[in-house]
């Protein structure tokens, strides 16, 4: 699965610590995310949509390539 | 450094050099030989593992994050199963092994020392191969 946590974090002008207090996770699953490694649950995957003000399907991305 | 980081760090190293000072006292130096070197060595490496990761979760706190968290939970399950699987397999190699060992307790507590090695190299592999 893909994201674009890190795209979307750019935007929003976030640091990864900002984003890992927002959704109370620590810096090390933001990093994990943002490559790849690590499919979040998906409480995580719709409070990082909240926080972008996004759909979770727009920011995770299924079965496809960015 | 913090004052109260201080004190502890005082403690610690007083505490372990009267224990080593006790160890010396009743043994003499003969202690410091072979396995029992290896032993030492092992007991002071996870004392440093310990001390880095106290102040890692310290420093975690100080920026309102927290300690745990579902991917911590994850990679804490799979370090587990590793180091699990591989203490069976150190196990199986001291016991295959026991003529090596002067006495059953050195035997066992290199054993439960190498157990503890053993989690720290799962978690640092799991971290750096982790990818799900």
């Amino acid at each position: 699965m893909n994201n674009r946590i890190k795209e979307l974090r750019a935007r929003e002008n976030l640091t990864q610590l900002d984003l890992a207090k927002l959704v109370e996770v620590r810096r090390e699953t933001i990093v994990f995310l943002e490559k790849g490694k690590y499919n979040p649950s998906l409480r995580l995957a719709y409070d990082i949509s909240k926080i972008f003000k996004s759909k979770i399907e727009d920011v995770f991305i299924f079965g496809k390539e960015l | 450094m913090k004052k109260s980081k201080k004190i502890m760090l005082v403690i610690v190293f007083s505490t372990m050099g009267f224990v080593l000072g006790f160890i010396i006292l009743k043994n003499g130096t003969d202690l410091f030989q072979g396995l029992n070197i290896v032993i030492f060595a092992l007991i002071i490496i996870g004392g440093i593992i310990a001390f880095f990761n106290a102040n890692k979760k310290e420093q975690q706190e100080k920026d309102g994050l927290p300690t745990d968290d579902e991917l911590s939970t994850r990679m804490k399950y799979k370090t587990g199963y590793y180091a699990y699987m591989a203490s069976m397999y150190m196990w199986l190699i001291i016991f295959v092994a026991k003529g090596m060992f002067p006495n059953v307790e050195t035997m066992l507590g290199g054993g439960i020392l190498i157990s503890c090695l053993i989690w720290a190299i799962s978690k640092y592999i799991v971290k750096l191969k982790f990818d799900e």
